[in-house]
Formats: C-alpha cells, sequence, structure tokens
C-alpha cells in the first residue's frame, strides 16, 4: 500500500526547521515517477488535500500540513544519470529526494550508485571523471535540504551574491500535476506567449495558465510565483513553493569548480565598521563570490553555545570585543589572483577600522569547512536557544526575517532594523547574506508578548522593505508563515491572477493548502 | 620504480595514476620525485608493462619469528597470544620475549599458545612496558637470536617500540598490518596493509634486511583457545647495563568514562519508532545490559525525553563504536552522519523501506516494542 | 626553546576515485595539504612558543611544492621553513625518511623539542617519530595529547595509553609525537599570509645535508611494495525474519560473534 495511515512513528514529519507543527491523516514514501502519479491519482479522485515534503529544512512550514496526506518524497533518492552540455559541461539528472550534500559528496568524490543508469550517461561519466571537478552553484546553509526542496522554493545561499539562485540551473524538469497528469519541461522548448501560457502536458493535452502581470523586485526574490511576458515555462514551477505541482525528476546544470577557492572571516568592533566594509568590497574587490554577515548578537548567541555545547566546542574562539563579523568568499581560476584579493581585502580593513591580523583565513577545504560550519553555528545555537526558552513558554516560536532590498538602501535598512527592534526591547540576531542587503534578523521572544510585538513588527516591515522596492521573502520561500506579507508586497489585483494560475493548476485546490495563499483559519 | 624505456608507450597514464602526484611526463617519459612511495600503482595501470617495482635480492631467510610480548601489570595483552600461534602456524618456529615481574604461569601460556622458547626479562622496572628498556632488550635478542621476523602487536605501546627498533636495527618495518603470510618461492613474510585511509591495500615484504618486522592490529588473528600443554623452553635475559628508560612516569591513569558517547564502545541509538514514551525503559533495559550507553536522534531530544548530549548527528555529536544498535530510528540523514564510524550496526524497525537498514549489518522487521522484550530476555540467559 | 615541527604535504583526499569504465585510478586534481597531525603539531608548537619565547622551524621532506605548505605553517605562526628536496630522495620509505629528516634538523643545529604528527593520514605508519628520535639518539614520547608544563630542561607531558592516560616528565631535548587533539589549529590571518610570503624557507638538497645516498630514498628503503589492490567493501544486510523472539533469538546470536 503506497498510502498509509499517519501513526506516532510519523511524528518528525508534520514539523519543519521551522518549528511549526502541524497533523496530517496519511502519508506515503514513493520511489518512482510512476508511484507519485498512482498517489496522486487517488488523492485526487478522493479529493484528499496534499502536501509535498523532502527533508523538512524549509523555515516557512511549506512542508508542513494541516490535515490530508503527507507526500513525503526523501525515498526519491537517487541519481539518476549525467549528461554532457556541449564539448566540457555538464548536468546532473536526479530524483526530488536526493540531499544538497549527498549530490555534494558524489560530484566531488565523483562516486556514483551506476548501476542503473544508460548508455549515454555512463559515456558522460567517464567524461566527466576525467574532466576538471564540477559543482552545483547554489548553496543554502543547511545541506541537507533536497533539491526538489530547493526547487520547490528557488533557494539560494551565500554564493547566490555571484551564482544567483537555484532557478537559472533547473534545465529540465519532471512532474505529476494535482489530477494525475503527468508534464515534462525542458528549459528553452516551451515560452510564454506574452502573458499566456500553454503548457504540453504527456498524454498529448494542454494547460494553458495565464501569467501574472505584476513587476518583480530587481532583488533576490521568492515571494509569489515568477511572472514575466515571454518567459520560459520552467521559471513558473521553479518557486511554485509546492502549490503546482509534484517534482519527480530534475535535471540540473553544473558549473566546473574554480581552481581556487579561498574564504575569510574579518572580524569588526562595530557594525558601522562592517557596513562601510560591505560597501567598500562590493566597489572595489573583484572575485567575491560571497559576502556574509554576523551581529553582535549572533556572535553572542554562538559564544555562549560554544562554551556549553560540546557540538560547538571546535568554534574558533570569540573575543569579547568583537561586535561584527562579516565572511567573504573568493573564488578564481589561479591562486595568485585570489592571494592578490585577499591582500586588497587586508588593505580595505586597515581603511574600515578593522585589522588584518583579526582575521580567519581558510585556503584549505579543511579551514573552509570550518568557517562553513561556523557559519551553519549560528542558525543551530539560535535554534537550540529558542527550544530552551519554549520550554518555559510553548506558544513562542523564532522569527526570522528573508527581506532583501537594493543596494543603495543597505546602510538605511541596517538602522532601520536596528532601531525598530531596540525601541520594543527585542532580543535579536541577526546574520545573512549582507552582499546582497538580504539579511535574516532573527527576533528571539522571551515570552508571548514579545512573540506577538516581533510578529506585528515583521509586517510593518514587509511593508517598509515594499516601499523601496524590495522583496519580502528573498530566498525561504513564502510557505505557510510569510503568506501574509504577500498582501504588503503585491495588489489585490495582482494576488488574484496569482490565484489563478493555481486554479489552472490545481482546480480542487489540493496541493499545498495554505502555502502562498493564507487560508482563512488555521487551527494550530 | 624500474621503467623499461624500449616498451614505454608515452601514454602518460602512469601519471594519472598517480595517487602522490609523484610522476612526471618529461621527454615522452615518466620521472618519479621525492612524492614517490612506492605503491606501484602507475606499473598496474601501465598497458605496456613497462614500469615494475624495483626487485631486491632475497636475502637467505631463516626461519624463526620473534614475537614481542606486551604485558602490563600482570596482564598479556591478546594480540600478543595470537601473534604467537600464527607464527607458529607459518614457520614452525616461534620465539617469544616476555618483559616485566610475572607470574611463572605467563610463560607457559605463552608456550601452550605456541612459543618455542620463551626468554624472559623479570626486570622490576617494567611493571608496565616502557620503550627504552623494551627497545634495548629486543636488540639484544635480535642480535643473539637473528630471527627472521619479529612481530609486535599494533598496540599503542607496540606502535612506539616497533619503528625505535626498526630504525635501531636498519630494518624495514610495516606497520598495522592486517594480513600475514609466507610467499612460497623465497619464504619472505608478506605484509599486507590498508593504505589511503582503507581505500587501497598494499602487499609488503622486506627482501634486504633482517628481521622482517611488521605490527599487526588487534582483532585481526583469533586469539588461540588453550587446548593441551605444549613444552617449551624458558629462558632468562638480564635487561643490558645502558639501558634506560625515555621517560618518567608521574601517574597512571586508567580510561576516563567522561567522554561519553563520542568514545562509547557500543551504543543503543533510539528513534521516534520507538513508539510511546515509556518504551525508553526497555531501551534502557537493553543498553543496561549490553554496557551499553544511549544515544537518540534529534526528533527525541526535541518531544524532550533525551538530552541534547544524548543527540547523535549533524547537530549532536559523532560515534565511532564497535556495535550501534538503532531501535526505531528512520536513518534521516542528518542522524546517518553521526553514525559513520560504526562498526557494526543491528536496526529494528517496523518500515522495511527504511533508510537506516541501507547502513546496516544484521537487520530485524518489526515492532520494537514486541521485538525490544524478547531481545532483552534472550540477552539475559 | 627551539621547536622544530616536521610537516608532511598529503593529498588533500584519501578517496580512491575509480573510472567506471576502464577501472583506473583517477588522480585527484586537488591540491596537497599539510597532513592534519602536523597541523596540531605546529599549533602546539607555536602555542608552546607564545608561552616560553623561542622559535619554530617546520621542517619537511618532500617535492618542491611543498614550500607552499611550508608557508602555511608559518602564516599559522611558525618562524621560518625548511624543505628537503631532491630526486635522491624519492621512493623514500619511513626508515629512509626518518635518516633524512635526521640529517636536515642535525644542518639546522638541532633542536630542543622536536614534534610530529602522531601519523600521516596518507600512509597511517606513525613510525617516523620514533625512528627519527632513534637517528637523533633523543628520547621520545608517543600520543601525546598535552604538555602539561615546560621545566627548564625537561617537559610534563600527558599521553594516552590503551586503556588511559599517563602523566610523565621528560628530559630535553626529546621527539613527541601528537594527537589532533591535542591543540585546536587556528585560522591563519591575512597578516599571518603576509608575513609567510616574505619569511624564508630554506630548501636543503641531499648534498646540503650530506646524506649517504645508499640510506635514502628507494636506496635507503628496506620495504618495498608488492601489490596493491581495492578492498573489497560491500555491507550486506542480514535480515532475521520470524516471530519477535525468533528474531531476537537469531540477533542474539550474532550479537555474541560480534562482542
Amino acid at each position: 500500500m503506497l498510502i498509509q495511515p499517519f501513526s506516532p512513528a510519523h511524528a518528525g514529519l508534520v514539523r519543519d526547521e521551522s518549528r511549526t507543527v502541524g497533523y496530517a491523516d496519511s502519508v506515503s514514501f514513493p520511489r518512482s515517477h510512476e508511484q507519485v502519479t498512482q498517489i496522486v491519482r487517488s488523492l485526487y479522485q478522493d479529493g484528499i488535500p496534499f502536501t509535498v515534503q523532502g527533508a523538512r529544512t524549509g523555515l516557512t512550514a511549506a512542508a508542513v500540513p494541516f490535515g490530508g496526506h503527507i507526500l513525503n518524497v526523501t525515498r526519491m533518492n537517487r541519481i539518476l544519470g549525467l549528461n554532457r552540455l556541449g564539448e566540457n559541461g555538464f548536468s546532473v539528472s536526479v530524483q526530488p529526494g536526493v540531499p544538497l550534500c549527498e549530490l555534494r559528496k558524489a560530484l566531488s568524490a565523483r562516486r556514483f550508485d551506476h548501476a542503473s543508469w544508460s548508455k549515454a550517461s555512463l559515456g558522460a561519466l567517464s567524461a566527466f571523471m576525467h574532466s576538471r571537478e564540477q559543482f552545483f552553484p547554489p548553496d543554502p546553509t543547511e545541506t541537507t535540504a533536497t533539491l526538489g526542496g530547493m526547487v520547490s522554493c528557488n533557494a539560494s545561499g551565500a554564493r547566490s551574491y555571484r551564482y544567483g539562485a537555484t532557478r537559472p540551473y533547473v534545465l529540465a524538469v519532471r512532474a505529476v500535476l494535482p489530477d494525475g497528469r503527468s508534464l515534462s519541461l525542458r528549459r528553452g522548448e516551451c515560452f510564454a506567449d506574452g502573458y499566456t501560457l500553454t503548457l504540453p502536458l504527456e498524454n498529448g493535452s494542454r494547460l494553458t495558465v495565464q501569467i501574472p502581470q505584476y513587476i518583480m523586485p530587481k532583488t533576490k526574490n521568492t515571494a509569489g510565483y515568477f511572472a514575466a511576458p515571454d518567459m520560459d515555462a520552467v521559471d513558473l514551477l521553479v518557486g511554485s513553493d509546492g502549490t503546482l505541482c509534484v517534482f519527480t525528476e530534475l535535471e540540473l546544470q553544473l558549473l566546473p569548480l574554480p581552481a581556487c577557492i579561498q574564504g575569510v572571516t574579518c572580524l569588526f568592533e562595530t557594525e558601522i565598521q562592517a557596513a562601510a566594509f560591505v560597501q567598500a568590497v562590493r566597489e572595489q574587490v573583484e572575485g567575491v563570490v560571497s559576502l556574509e554577515y554576523f551581529d553582535e548578537g549572533a556572535l553572542a548567541v554562538l559564544r555562549d553555545q560554544r562554551a556549553d555545547h560540546p557540538a560547538f566546542a571546535s568554534l574558533p574562539p570569540l573575543d569579547e570585543w568583537i561586535g561584527a563579523a562579516l565572511y567573504v568568499e573568493l573564488h578564481g581560476d589561479d591562486e595568485a589572483f585570489v592571494t592578490d584579493r585577499l591582500n586588497e581585502i587586508g588593505d580595505l580593513l586597515s581603511a574600515c577600522g578593522g585589522d588584518p591580523a583579526h582575521t580567519w583565513v581558510a585556503r584549505t577545504q579543511t579551514d573552509l569547512d570550518r568557517l562553513m560550519f561556523f557559519r551553519h553555528a549560528v542558525p543551530e545555537s539560535v535554534n537550540l536557544l529558542i527550544d530552551r526558552r519554549k520550554q518555559a513558554e510553548p506558544g513562542i516560536t523564532k522569527l526570522g526575517s528573508d527581506m532583501a532590498v537594493p543596494d543603495e538602501h543597505l546602510d538605511h535598512i541596517l538602522t532601520y532594523y536596528r532601531q525598530t527592534t531596540q525601541a520594543l526591547g527585542l532580543h535579536t540576531a541577526t546574520w545573512g547574506h549582507i552582499g546582497n542587503n538580504h539579511l535574516h534578523v532573527n527576533v528571539l521572544p522571551r515570552n508571548l508578548e514579545e512573540y506577538t510585538k516581533g510578529k506585528a513588527l515583521f509586517n510593518e516591515w514587509a511593508h517598509k522593505v515594499t516601499a523601496l522596492n524590495g522583496a519580502v521573502s528573498a530566498e525561504h520561500g513564502v510557505g505557510k508563515l510569510k503568506a501574509g506579507f504577500l498582501t504588503a508586497m503585491y495588489s489585490p489585483e495582482s494576488l488574484a491572477q496569482m490565484r489563478a494560475v493555481k486554479a489552472a493548476f490545481d482546480p480542487k485546490l489540493l496541493l499545498g493548502r495554505g502555502n502562498l495563499f493564507a487560508e482563512k483559519e488555521e487551527s494550530r | 620504480m624500474i621503467l623499461d624505456r624500449a616498451a614505454c608507450l608515452s601514454c602518460g597514464l602512469c601519471a594519472d595514476s598517480c595517487p602522490q602526484q609523484a610522476i612526471a611526463m618529461e621527454n615522452g617519459h615518466p620521472v618519479f620525485n621525492e612524492n614517490c612511495i612506492q605503491c606501484g600503482l602507475c606499473a598496474d595501470s601501465c598497458p605496456a608493462e613497462a614500469l615494475k617495482r624495483p626487485e631486491t635480492a632475497a636475502a637467505k631467510a631463516d626461519n624463526t619469528v620473534l614475537v614481542v610480548v606486551e604485558q602490563s601489570n600482570g596482564r598479556v595483552e591478546e594480540v600478543s597470544l595470537a601473534l604467537i600461534a600464527k607464527a607458529q602456524a607459518m614457520t614452525g618456529q616461534c620465539a617469544a620475549l616476555l618483559c616485566g615481574p610475572c607470574p611463572e604461569s605467563a610463560a607457559q601460556t605463552l608456550i601452550n599458545c605456541g612459543a618455542d622458547t620463551v626468554f624472559f626479562a623479570p626486570d622490576e622496572r617494567l611493571v608496565y612496558p616502557e620503550e627504552g628498556l623494551y627497545t634495548a632488550l629486543v636488540c639484544a635478542l635480535v642480535e643473539k637470536l637473528a630471527p627472521a621476523a619479529l612481530l609486535i602487536g599494533a598496540t599503542p605501546f607496540g606502535r612506539s617500540i616497533a619503528p625505535r627498533i626498526a630504525a635501531r636495527l636498519h630494518t624495514g618495518l610495516t606497520a598495522d598490518c592486517t594480513a600475514l603470510s609466507i610467499e612460497e618461492e623465497t619464504g619472505l613474510l608478506l605484509q599486507t596493509r590498508p593504505a589511503f585511509g582503507g581505500n587501497l591495500m598494499a602487499t609488503i615484504r622486506c627482501a634486504a634486511a633482517r628481521p622482517q618486522m611488521a605490527t599487526v592490529r588487534p582483532g585481526v588473528f583469533p586469539v588461540p583457545a588453550l587446548a593441551g600443554p605444549r613444552t617449551g623452553r624458558v629462558e632468562t635475559l638480564e635487561t643490558p647495563a645502558e639501558a634506560q628508560p625515555f621517560y618518567q612516569v608521574l601517574t597512571r591513569a586508567q580510561g576516563a568514562q567522561e567522554d561519553g558517547l563520542a568514545k562509547a564502545e557500543i551504543i543503543v541509538t533510539v528513534g521516534r519508532g520507538i513508539g510511546i514514551r515509556k518504551n525508553m525503559a526497555l531501551a534502557y533495559r537493553l543498553a543496561e545490559l549490553l554496557g551499553a550507553q544511549v544515544g537518540v536522534t534529534r526528533p527525541l531530544v526535541d518531544a524532550g525525553w533525551a538530552t541534547t548530549q544524548q543527540q547523535i548527528g549533524q547537530t549532536g555529536c559523532s560515534v565511532s563504536p564497535k556495535l550501534l544498535i538503532a531501535v526505531g530510528v528512520s536513518g534521516a540523514i542528518q542522524h546517518l552522519s553521526g553514525m559513520t564510524g560504526a562498526k557494526t550496526v543491528v536496526a529494528i524497525n517496523s518500515d522495511p523501506d527504511a533508510p537506516i537498514f541501507s547502513v546496516t549489518d544484521f537487520g530485524i522487521v518489526g515492532v520494537c516494542e514486541d521485538v525490544l522484550p524478547q531481545l532483552i530476555e534472550a540477552l539475559s540467559k | 626553546m627551539k621547536f622544530a615541527v616536521c610537516v608532511k604535504q598529503v593529498p588533500g583526499t584519501t578517496e580512491v576515485q575509480l573510472d567506471p569504465v576502464t577501472h583506473t585510478i583517477i588522480r585527484d586534481g586537488r591540491k596537497g595539504v599539510t597532513n592534519p597531525f602536523d597541523a596540531a603539531a605546529v599549533e602546539l608548537a607555536v602555542t608552546l612558543k607564545e608561552q616560553v619565547g623561542g622559535s619554530v622551524t617546520a621542517i619537511s621532506m618532500g617535492i618542491p611544492a611543498a614550500e607552499s605548505m611550508l608557508r602555511d605553517c608559518i602564516a599559522r605562526g611558525a618562524d621560518e621553513g625548511v624543505l628537503l628536496t631532491d630526486r635522491q630522495f624519492a621512493g623514500a620509505d619511513t626508515l629512509a625518511t626518518s635518516y633524512t629528516l635526521s640529517k636536515g634538523i642535525e644542518k639546522m643545529g638541532g633542536a630542543d623539542c622536536i614534534l610530529c604528527g602522531r601519523m600521516a593520514v596518507d600512509g597511517d605508519t606513525a613510525q617516523i617519530g620514533p625512528e627519527l628520535a632513534e637517528r637523533l639518539g633523543l628520547p621520545h614520547v608517543t600520543d601525546v595529547i598535552a604538555v602539561l608544563s615546560v621545566e627548564e630542561n625537561a617537559l610534563v607531558l600527558r599521553k594516552t595509553t590503551a586503556d588511559g592516560t599517563i602523566d610523565l616528565r621528560v628530559a630535553l631535548p626529546c621527539v613527541i609525537t601528537v594527537l589532533r587533539e591535542v591543540a585546536q589549529v587556528r585560522l591563519p590571518s591575512i597578516e599571518g599570509i603576509r608575513r609567510s610570503f616574505a619569511a624564508p624557507v630554506h630548501v636543503w638538497s641531499a648534498a646540503d645535508i650530506g646524506t649517504d645516498p645508499a640510506r635514502t630514498g628507494l636506496n635507503g628503503s628496506p620495504t618495498q611494495v608488492m601489490r596493491t589492490f581495492v578492498p573489497e567493501k560491500t555491507k550486506i544486510t542480514k535480515m532475521f525474519s520470524g516471530t519477535p523472539e525468533e528474531q531476537a533469538t537469531a540477533l542474539c546470536t550474532a550479537l555474541k560473534e560480534v562482542l
């Protein structure tokens, strides 16, 4: 039986990293496109709503069900093959449940379970073995995320500063629509005619969709469906937040790994020094692929966890004077180039009130892993802190923002975040992609009152960020938790156009209920 | 490596195959640099068989194998006994060196295991083993006995004295072997050991110097069951007068348990599939019977059923026990990443498709509530 | 105090990659890195130097490209590097390597404390430290996890044993081999990297250190590798079926063999 009743052993499946807890009636773990089709058809027939989920590492509760069926794709975790793109390029075909870390491991060790691969794939593998090392650029902090999840929310990460989000790397998809029909799309083969998109389905039928006519912000953005005249059909499905289809196969573009990768974490006394340094690096240093920020609050939480928790004991010591830290990653095709850039960074540090002696440079994979661990330890240790507070006050949870603004507003928005949270006396920890003016301000409520205040404040921010031509959700997707923000960013007409897209794909509105479009009242 | 220039095809496959990057192609032929460790992968990769490992003339091989026994406070390491039996089985001539104050029965035990002669050095300073004195004793005995081979258990102490002895005797040493045999044509000792982190095995021999030395991992060869008494000689040895300990021991501490899960030899891990909270007691009972520690997956910590210190996985600790029994653990990737070091993995889970079974040596598909009480009962017997 | 630390450049990964079609081993293009045990030894030496004063020299036998590794050691606090490089050194086993290193250290004018990582991750032999100590005629202590104090002419150390730890005093000069836990390796700073490009790395040949050609490289290596092979590494899951009682009994029998 593909569809099983929900049992206590499945308790973990109704929560995600946002700490939202839902409920469900049944669950399935399909392994193939055919099994997904069978499950979806049965659900469609019975009118049962369902939620697709991968590793549940998301931060917006998009994978958390509130009733109905859980379609869990983590067992669709095979790498299906490699493909050659032109002379030197490669792409990889995967099932949606492959975790990013597993794909990375396979690419870097060049080791695949290729027993069932096609002849063409094996040929590509042979070429791949002798080519330069390849990588998949999108790099969300949580590398246990599944690729299906990453495509669904158009994930990005630190390196998006240079390489962009997941969307452009999706070359082809195969999916099951909410009514059980199959769809295969390849980038460059199916475009909208103005705002009308006609999708050819595998059974020969067609699906026609009207593309929304809003203008998307120029910043990083995952708020709402991607929409542009004459757009590629693939782009609509990427970032659709589990509301349009169930991905069953993905073909992802790979890039040759740069020969030299180095990272440096720069330590500052104040946020002002760090912000000045960001501006200087953006303007003057080539080869920068990420610019990541950690504020005083984030460093303080990390400092405490390092003392208390054995898992974080291997972090470098954080002296008390450090009030801000910035991670800069450099990619280049030779070491001399990167070393020169590192030197420039040293000079800029001296100019901005930093000190080349107060830096941690990583020039080997081991050291890069240590700085990555540091980056990853920030949200992890904040979660641990919240879990502790939650024990005393079960009603609270972490509030994490995911908003981006255009370059010219960086200083302004930093000051604004700082002033508005301080005015309410909220405990915050802030980190994230400062290179894209995209910071995760996390409010860490100590009680229900602060939780409510923080929630209201985020709504205020949504309006502010929209006014600055920014995005209310830049990389986490919208899911259920940020659905409310869309009303700040989009007009009622735009939202209605989005709902029309949803209805074209899913007339019974069964898939991913509560994602993007807020349900009237959710009983939590 | 020896190159037959005439046969060389200049294909460069040897350079591609070298994991040490020790080969550069110069004028169409391979040239070896300082990184070369003679692993011979290039010879294996050569389509023309133009590369050969250097052969050294075999020295005349005699057969005695000397085993250095490690004795600590009256207790003889099991690996020493296993090596004596292995030496006897390989060549039929085994001598053993036993150091430190020991009861008389200790020498007889070695003889029963397969030693023909036990050299006994009852130096009062060697209640616990010490490098300086052992090195002097072994080297003096090797001079007298001229054994063909010298075997030492690859315990931390064995791995400290063996290279010291090899350097003093100017001979080769193969560390941490997992297999030993005698090459038929030459009578030389073939020593097989893992290289490149266990990703490759290498068979090594030492033809040009004596004795052929190897340390052998504990647990590789079986400890002989002491069936019947054998007869053998015991000869007493004096520690050479000039021998001195390398260092002065101030205090000795027995293994601290404070390391917890990370150092635990046996672990029972519990996941959500355990069912209801009171079933945790079953897991703890099982752990108690096995002398195991209890680890958990993250959902159990989230549920408040266990402490953060007990969490295994990406955000918890990494473990490498000899035996891990996973009870109701589905095997999420975040959890599996923390248990890759486990040697033998047992899983009990009601879902036959749970990912945990892909890393499992022994598996039971069943409900924990049903299987655990039976297992506890079977183990109590 | 004068510290010398023996460091080795090892491949960035110990994974062996095979071509699925031709089954030949493929060289990993990645750069060599400092053996992590040796990196811990450098960190320990630098920490001790910061406490008691003195200098730290990182010394390696290797190809000319290993100079970058020595500069990395300097970026992390060492004062200078010594690279022993010569075609004559090719094909060395640990006996020949320890001899070569001992001649290099003699040429440096010796050291008060010589530190080695417990083992190299590519070779796994853990032999260099004790062999080097024998060549230099110094006492050695293996598996050091902590330096408890530095005295006028001695070190007080904690080392691990098979079943616990020993605290001991060893006279200087001496050779110690350290575990990775002995120190948490620091990340270099931009300032440290700038310094590393200016600091001296001495490159010495066989002639410079006066080695006997019969005792270095292939000639000085009594062991030879006869054959290498990829071990079979397949995990086969044995499933026990039947009633819970039958399953438990079968598992119990299997466990007894493991324990």
